[in-house]
């Protein structure tokens, strides 16, 4: 118990202000957590390693669940990982239960949070050991069967996936890099465009653009109407949030942390593969997941505990193989090396008192994170009662300042948020559907590389069938991941014929290609 | 092995076109189907007047739109040429963002009343300076 | 509607003339680094041995000068063209062999670095480039693979393309050609991306051989026989006289006199010539082609003095880097002459 003389009053502190300034950075749309650890990582020399990790830990876990409030009141993702707690955050803050979901997202949290510091704490070298048995072939198949949300996840199958290959058509733009292992070679563009797009587009200012600059081209050309700004979201007692909530939600919170350290913990599959993952299984294996999509509990809860298990997750790797997990655990590395720490597999065994400083920075900072956000729910979700025309300015200032500092200092990626936010208005105008683009977008080019890898190792396509038992475990949870979406699609098709019938509506017809409907 | 029928070999040289093609042909595919199955019929009923096109046949806030746009497109043109005569410290962000943050506060505005215009403008300058304060000086993030 | 109109335009235009009139204050420039300087590096990890050694010689420069100076993880592409864009002196980077193998290695997005930009000073070596086999490998040493290969074995090697990581590799083939003519064919690249993917390829038997460096891959080699990530060392590509000035107790708890075992003379590379060939990583700054000659030598002489003091040797150390000063001039002539050594290697091998 010699590591309890580090934990004092300092230590405390640094773990709240981590986790309180993480919290306002994934808070800002545009802003992460990796940003915040990497902006205080330099701080770390001068407070030491056990204080310094203090801080980022609580930076690291404040940063992951902050992203839920934009997601859930601005419907921009504060975090690529919170992408698809917009899905039913919006629309419940829109039904004006922005308090409610913010209160089911941060208990979601809590538990994510600390289910995958148990398992850190229990398990880490004995699944570093399992991690490395996912090769390209396994790592492939994770990623295809986080795309076959794509499927379920829209009303029109066909514009779903349609929507889905563009965004993956995208990520693919610009060069097939070195540092995964590719040739290097540009693709898919021009050459006068090289200068600007030799990275391709990166992930954070797409996300942003798509999500943040096209809604408010979508509301200019509305007029950006006075009305419904202040009466969008009710605040207190009408948020009706209560603990029942969660009743039955057993299931889904352990599966979604489960999922979520899981996918943390496998090197190279990045950090939002985890909350969509999480998202597919409650779609699919939940009882009734009809509302998902419209503002279910649900949806946030498999979202929510999955992004915030992905910390814990994330640290697996790290700690025992000496490998990061995800971005943010990349940055976290430094602060090891700073100090002269060496990370891998024998990391905990040699470093005894920091490994237990760090389990008890996690469990702390998960605390303080629900403390911090529970009782300042009913304060955040004011954001919504600002005129918009003092927010909208501001949100676009804050997506620039997110979108240069992601690569610390890019101007194009400043450019990509207009690109993507007239892009992205035009594909809600023509019908196509952008969370299955953004999905895409996301796991593109990581299906390429392990895709086009896996072939050059094995030199046959049946390898994706015959690698190993866990490829088969996969293909078994891929076919009914697309089963479900088909059997839902043809449900769904006879409702609407029902309804249609009902109330000889032609603007019903055709809930595809018209689904700018609800933008009107 | 060689009599596999599933056998495929990359050349490393071109390997960065090999999983494009993929996607390229399922793109087509898809694409083909949209246009029988979707866009054919909806071209139909635009034709016998039940369906208008979307962006050409819907009505819009011109002015307001086309303003967001080329007020987002002037602010991040001249960011960069303003932040470029004072290399790295900020000010190109902050000064043009104070300018852009007035600009669209007061394009949003329908009625301009003094209270309102007051807080627009205390807007425009304290929340770029707090946000420049903050992340350049405090956090020495690289602003434009 | 008028009145609203003039107010926008006013505050737009109003605002702009203020700038374009206290600009031109800031445009005066002569040749010194003047206000805030940002050294953009070829790397987009924060956490890697680049950001690393920028930040232990950016920190000591910036306090040396009193200056603001700010070290960007931007990546290689990137920090290029942000160099090229500016002349003044507020932009310079830190890159290292990367630079110019890259070039060699005909990767896009690299250009001849001696004629496109001004080369500076070098800064430190990384000692740790590394090759490794798993532990439970038939090769005991290199002589074992030379051997292997040279009798038509097919040994496979995990590497990142296009740079440091190859560069061994290509060293290996080359020898091979040389000592077993025709077939050094029998030595193939696996390539591959991070750390991580090239121990995964080891891992999952799809290589023999991975390139590593002594940082990341030191404490795997210290694993028990039985585990299945235990790997050896056998080959460090840092000459003799770079270990040598290491510090004694090494790294983690692998010493100096251990690391020795894998350098020349006891494991050699031969390039033919009798000479051996030898790779150590070397760190240093790139200039605009047009920046100021004053502030080249601005920077030599305030490293110079840094360097004298004595105390940034002290940390590089620590932080396992072997300290390398060198003034621009004799960096430049130095790395071009480093340059086309390799090139030989490489064109052998077309």
């Amino acid at each position: 118990m010699e590591f309890l003389t580090f934990i004092d009053l300092s230590f405390l502190m640094l773990v709240s202000f981590g986790t309180l300034v993480g919290i306002i950075f994934g808070a800002i749309p545009g802003m992460t957590a990796t940003m915040a650890v990497a902006v205080c990582l330099p701080l770390t020399y001068a407070l030491g390693l056990n204080h310094g990790l203090a801080l980022l830990l609580g930076l690291y876990v404040g940063g992951i669940s902050g992203g839920m409030v934009p997601a859930v009141l601005l419907n921009i993702p504060g975090t690529p990982s919170s992408i698809t707690t917009t899905f039913d955050g919006y629309p419940m803050a829109q039904k004006g239960e922005g308090e409610k979901a913010l209160r089911v997202c941060v208990i979601a949290s809590l538990v994510g949070g600390l289910v995958s510091a148990l398992v850190l704490f229990l398990f880490a070298p004995l699944l570093a050991d399992f991690s490395i048995k996912f090769s390209y072939v396994e790592k492939f198949l994770i990623i295809l069967l986080a795309l076959s949300v794509i499927a379920s996840l829209s009303s029109s199958m066909l514009i779903g996936i349609f929507s889905g290959v563009i965004g993956i058509w995208l990520s693919l733009i610009g060069d097939y890099s070195v540092s995964d292992g590719g040739n290097g070679h540009t693709r898919l563009m021009f050459d006068f465009m090289e200068p600007y797009l030799f990275e391709g587009f990166s992930l954070l200012p797409v996300l942003i653009g798509i999500f943040g600059i096209s809604t408010i081209l979508l509301e200019a050309e509305k007029g950006v109407k006075r009305d419904m700004a202040g009466e969008r979201i009710k605040i207190g007692k009408e948020g009706g949030f209560s603990l029942s909530i969660f009743k039955g939600s057993f299931t889904n919170l352990t599966r979604s942390s489960f999922i979520g350290t899981f996918v943390g913990m496998l090197p190279g599959v990045g950090g939002s593969a985890a909350s969509v993952l999480a998202y597919t299984q409650e779609k699919n294996l939940a009882k009734d997941s009809s509302q998902m999509g419209k503002g279910a509990p649900q949806g946030l809860i498999a979202s929510e505990s999955a992004n915030n298990a992905l910390t814990g997750g994330a640290l697996i790797p790290l700690l025992s193989l000496g490998i990061p997990g995800d971005s943010t655990t990349a940055v976290l590395i430094g602060a090891f090396t700073l100090q002269g720490i060496q990370v891998g597999p024998l990391f905990i065994p040699e470093n005894h008192d920091t490994w237990y400083v760090m389990m008890t920075a996690l469990v702390l900072a998960n605390f303080i994170m629900f403390g911090l956000m529970f009782f300042a729910i009913k304060h955040i979700a004011k954001v919504v009662m600002v005129p918009k025309h003092i927010l909208y300015p501001l949100i676009v200032m804050m997506c620039v300042v997110g979108a240069y500092a992601i690569n610390y200092g890019i101007m194009f990626d400043v450019w990509t948020l207009l690109i993507f936010g007239v892009l992205g208005y035009l594909i809600q105008k023509i019908g196509l559907e952008v969370a299955p683009l953004i999905i895409g977008f996301i796991l593109g080019s990581q299906a390429e590389v392990y895709f086009v890898k896996s072939l050059e190792s094995f030199g046959t396509y049946s390898i994706f069938f015959t690698k190993s038992p866990i490829a088969m475990v996969l293909w078994g949870l891929i076919a009914a991941s697309v089963l479900f979406a088909i059997v839902m699609g043809f449900k769904s098709r006879a409702r609407q014929k029902v309804e249609l019938s009902q109330m000889h509506d032609p603007s019903h017809t055709d809930s595809g290609a018209h689904h700018d409907s609800r933008n009107d | 092995m060689a009599s596999d029928p599933l056998s495929v070999s990359i050349d490393f040289e071109t390997s960065h076109l090999f999983f494009p093609h993929i996607v390229h042909w399922v793109l087509a595919g898809l694409f083909a189907l949209i246009l029988v199955t979707k866009v054919v019929p909806f071209l139909a009923a635009v034709k016998r007047g039940e369906r208008t096109l979307p962006i050409i046949g819907e009505s819009r806030d011109s002015a307001r739109f086309f303003g967001t746009l080329a007020l987002i497109s002037a602010y991040f043109y001249l960011m960069a040429v303003v932040g470029d005569l004072f290399p790295y410290t900020g000010y190109g962000f902050l000064f043009v963002s104070m300018a852009f943050v007035l600009a669209m506060s007061l394009m949003y505005l329908h009625e301009w009343t003094k209270k309102a215009l007051i807080i627009v403008v205390i807007n425009a300058i304290v929340a770029p300076t707090l946000a420049w304060f903050v992340l350049a000086k405090l956090f020495t993030i690289t602003l434009p | 509607m008028l009145t609203k109109k003039t107010l926008m335009s006013v505050s737009v235009a109003g605002l702009m003339t203020g700038l374009a009139l206290s600009s031109s204050v800031a445009m005066a420039q002569d040749a010194q680094l003047r206000g805030n300087v940002r050294v953009v590096i070829g790397s987009t990890s924060t956490g890697g041995d680049t950001y690393q050694n920028a930040s232990i010689v950016v920190d000591r420069l910036a306090e040396h000068l009193g200056l603001n100076m700010k070290v960007d993880a931007v990546g290689a592409s990137s920090a290029f063209r942000t160099l090229d864009r500016d002349s003044r002196g507020n932009t310079l980077m830190i890159f290292h062999d990367q630079s110019y193998l890259g070039y060699l290695y005909g990767v896009e997005g690299y250009d001849d670095v001696f004629e496109n930009y001004t080369v500076g000073p070098t800064i430190a070596i990384n000692p740790g480039n590394a090759y490794l086999v798993p532990m439970d490998s038939p090769y005991q040493t290199l002589d074992d693979v030379v051997e292997a290969v040279g009798n038509g074995e097919t040994v496979r090697v995990a590497i990142q393309p296009g740079g440091v990581s190859e560069i061994g590799y290509s060293a290996l083939k080359n020898a091979i050609a040389i000592e077993y003519p025709g077939q050094e064919e029998n030595l193939v690249a696996v390539n591959t991306g991070s750390q991580s993917d090239k121990n995964q390829q080891l891992f999952d038997g799809q290589a023999d051989i991975i390139n590593g460096s002594v940082q990341a891959n030191e404490q795997y080699t210290r694993l028990p026989e039985d585990d299945q990530k235990a790997m050896r060392f056998i080959w460090l590509t840092a000459r003799q006289d770079t270990i040598e000035q290491a510090p004694e107790e090494g790294l983690g708890q692998t010493s100096r006199e251990q690391l020795l075992e894998y350098v020349e003379p006891n494991v050699t590379v031969s390039m033919g010539d009798d000479e051996n060939f030898t790779f150590d990583k070397e760190f240093f700054f790139l200039y605009n082609k047009d920046m100021d000659q004053g502030i080249v030598d601005q920077i030599d002489e305030a490293l110079a003095e840094i360097y004298d003091e004595g105390e940034i040797q002290q940390a590089q150390l620590d932080a396992f880097f072997i300290p390398d000063f060198k003034p621009s001039a004799e960096a430049s002539e130095y790395l071009q002459e480093k340059m086309s050594r390799y090139e030989e290697i490489i064109s052998n091998l077309d």
